[in-house]
């Protein structure tokens, strides 16, 4: 780093009663105290955990620079992570697993990374080990999907610039893919390696997990492809089972205007109705989204500002010309 | 949004001429002087604004050289390429002036023209359309344009000779009213028809391109007739929000009644005959009927909640009428 900050925020999300966060909490600090001058964290507690609200309070007590959110029952980690950003005040704000997964020296890293990129994700050394298993096919299709090439997109090291950190848009359930938002909304993410150890407490691996992140993928998909555009997903699906259904019904007419073949008595045709009532189904519910998202359009911008220069004041001019802008 | 200098924001500015620029170093000065050249003898207080949509090259660099005052400059410099239209917004969104002229950041259309827009501005209408009539581009190029142009005209019921020509005019409080997303730039005339304004459309002269190279490919026909079956629904919708559903679930309403009465015919004429297809073609359209009814609910719910939303075009749709001595100069 070969500047110091002014100001630095961790964030940190409380999932489980955690062992040890104390200990974390102190070589955090230590860490975070090596890079700037003005240090604070921001701890999340999603749910009624009071081991983990007995430390901090403790911790608070004794005037640790911390803030304590909590939630009175589990919202998931998304939300968690999504109150922790906004409540960050820090020119760079960090997340941190609540674990002592993180090797703290290597949060200068992070921070470097900070100096020409809006988020730098830390791809955890523990998991670029791990050659084969499910995270890394989920990692792979999500590469595909979107077009990225990102390795460790569900990394929970984080580092965001502060503007970023608090404008960055969270979806419902979709902390695994903040790099996908991040890029998506216009932010430059880079990866960096980090050094990390697995989690302690392995939380179970269940079916109902793996079908709820596949969904998560499905809507992050749609709705970064999509929002502003749903008929364009709606109505190619909708015109081509129509066309499909159209075509074939017509030569069922053919077939039976032409060769006698009769008409009422072949199931066929109930197929080819099927198809077409299906086709203006989907496009009217495309519609009906566009509509939706016309209502809407004014409240979301497509695009973000970096920079605005104006004109100086006209004469006479106060200051050199390469004003700096204000931002917007 | 507020600016730090104040020496604009105290007096109005009549006229922002706005420029969306992606990758366009070597134009930019040669813009910026055309721009210039074409405002500064209107003795009119003018803003030029060019919005940089995440270039890639210079062209930032170059707009920070060029002269920021008379007439004021303002630039703004989005974080990644967002697209002509979210560009364009940009530009539309931080303009100050009453009137807003947008035109091609690669020098095809002609500053020179700006005057002619604003004649018809103060003739009282509400947006000017360019019209290059004299393309020079390819007939690869001119052809698919043309069809699309006649397609844009059919659906939405605003017949503009060239949708494409970016140099357009437009008053204020008209085109910020208007949201304009997605790849909108190409129907904005139909989209401003939201407010039903009076629309002119004049010649102007067409420029091959000096540098660089075409942003456009072919017109993606296909996309442009999805897009424009959907504005189409959101002008009908933001008047007569159920229509087109209902005249879905009359449709096929009609025709699951004419299925019924074919099966009903049947079974009285030739009684052992089975009718298990047409009665099963009577319920599957009949369900699509009942449907779209719901769905039609669905959008006055839809309605209702957004309603706030459609009133400005309702209110600018509804034009006071000018005051009596300037009627004699009042366009049909």
């Amino acid at each position: 780093m070969t500047r110091r900050l002014d100001r630095l925020t961790a964030v940190v999300t409380v999932m489980r009663e955690t062992p040890d966060l104390e200990a974390t909490h102190e070589a955090y600090l230590e860490a975070l105290r090596a890079q700037a001058d003005d240090v604070s964290m921001v701890y999340v507690v999603d749910g009624p955990w009071p081991q983990a609200r007995a430390v901090l309070r403790d911790l608070k007590r004794r005037g640790a620079p911390i803030e304590v959110l909590m939630f009175a029952q589990p919202f998931g980690e998304a939300a968690a992570l999504s109150v922790g950003l906004q409540a960050a005040r820090g020119d760079a704000v960090v997340t941190m697993p609540a674990e002592p997964q993180l090797e703290p020296a290597d949060l200068p890293l992070l921070l470097a990374g900070l100096e020409h990129a809006d988020l730098v994700i830390g791809r955890r050394s523990h998991v670029m080990e791990e050659s084969s298993g499910r995270g890394r096919k989920l990692d792979g299709l999500v590469n595909r999907l979107f077009d990225t090439s990102l390795r460790d997109i569900r990394s929970p090291v984080r580092a965001f610039r502060g503007d970023a950190a608090r404008e960055l848009i969270l979806y419902g359930n979709q902390n695994q893919f903040v790099p996908l938002l991040a890029q998506a909304q216009g932010f430059v993410t880079i990866e960096v390696d980090v050094r990390t150890r697995p989690r302690a407490t392995r939380s179970r691996r269940r079916l109902t997990y793996d079908v709820s992140v596949a969904l998560d993928l499905l809507t992050v998909w749609f709705l970064l492809r999509f929002m502003r555009k749903p008929f364009r997903f709606f109505g190619g699906f909708g015109f081509t089972v129509l066309a499909v259904g159209v075509l074939l019904t017509a030569w069922l007419v053919a077939a039976r205007l032409f060769f006698g073949v009769p008409l009422v008595d072949r199931p066929a045709l109930i197929l080819t109705t099927l198809l077409v009532v299906l086709g203006i189904q989907v496009i009217s519910v495309g519609l009906i989204g566009e509509i939706v998202t016309f209502s809407y359009a004014k409240d979301i911008k497509d695009y973000r500002v970096e920079r605005l220069v104006d004109a100086e004041p006209a004469p006479p001019p106060r200051r050199p010309a390469d004003l700096p802008a204000g931002v917007a | 949004m507020t600016s730090r200098h104040h020496d604009l924001d105290e007096r109005t500015v009549e006229l922002s001429v706005i420029a969306p620029l992606y990758n366009e170093e070597e134009n930019v000065p040669h813009l910026h002087r055309a721009i210039v050249e074409a405002v500064r003898p209107l003795g009119r207080t003018v803003e030029i604004i060019l919005v940089d949509d995440g270039s890639r090259d210079g062209t930032f660099a170059r707009c920070l050289e060029l002269p920021r005052h008379d007439p004021p400059l303002r630039l703004i410099k989005l974080r990644r390429n967002a697209g002509q239209t979210a560009a364009m917004v940009a530009g539309i969104d931080h303009a100050r002036g009453e009137i807003l002229i947008t035109m091609d950041g690669d020098l095809q259309n002609d500053p020179g023209d700006i005057p002619l827009f604003l004649d018809k501005i103060a003739e009282g209408y509400d947006l000017v359309v360019g019209w290059r009539h004299q393309r020079q581009d390819h007939w690869s190029r001119v052809l698919p344009s043309k069809v699309a142009n006649w397609l844009i005209g059919a659906v939405t019921g605003v017949p503009i000779k060239d949708n494409g020509c970016s140099l357009k005019a437009y008053r204020a409080s008209m085109i910020k009213r208007i949201p304009l997303y997605n790849e909108m730039h190409r129907f904005i005339p139909a989209m401003a028809s939201l407010s039903a304004p009076r629309i002119a459309q004049i010649k102007v002269r067409h420029h091959p391109r000096r540098f660089g190279s075409s942003k456009y490919g072919f017109n993606r026909i296909w996309k442009v007739f999805m897009d424009l079956l959907t504005i189409r629904t959101l002008i009908s919708f933001s008047r007569r929000p159920s229509v087109w559903l209902g005249s879905v679930a009359a449709v096929s309403g009609g025709l699951a009644t004419l299925s019924l009465v074919i099966a009903l015919v049947i079974t009285l004429e030739q009684p052992p005959h089975p009718t298990v297809v047409v009665s099963g073609l009577a319920v599957l359209l009949g369900s699509l009927s009942i449907f779209a009814v719901f769905l039609a609910f669905l959008l006055q719910l839809v309605y209702r909640t957004t309603a706030t939303r459609f009133r400005p075009f309702l209110t600018m749709a509804a034009k006071v009428m000018p005051p009596a001595d300037r009627l004699a100069g009042d366009t049909p």
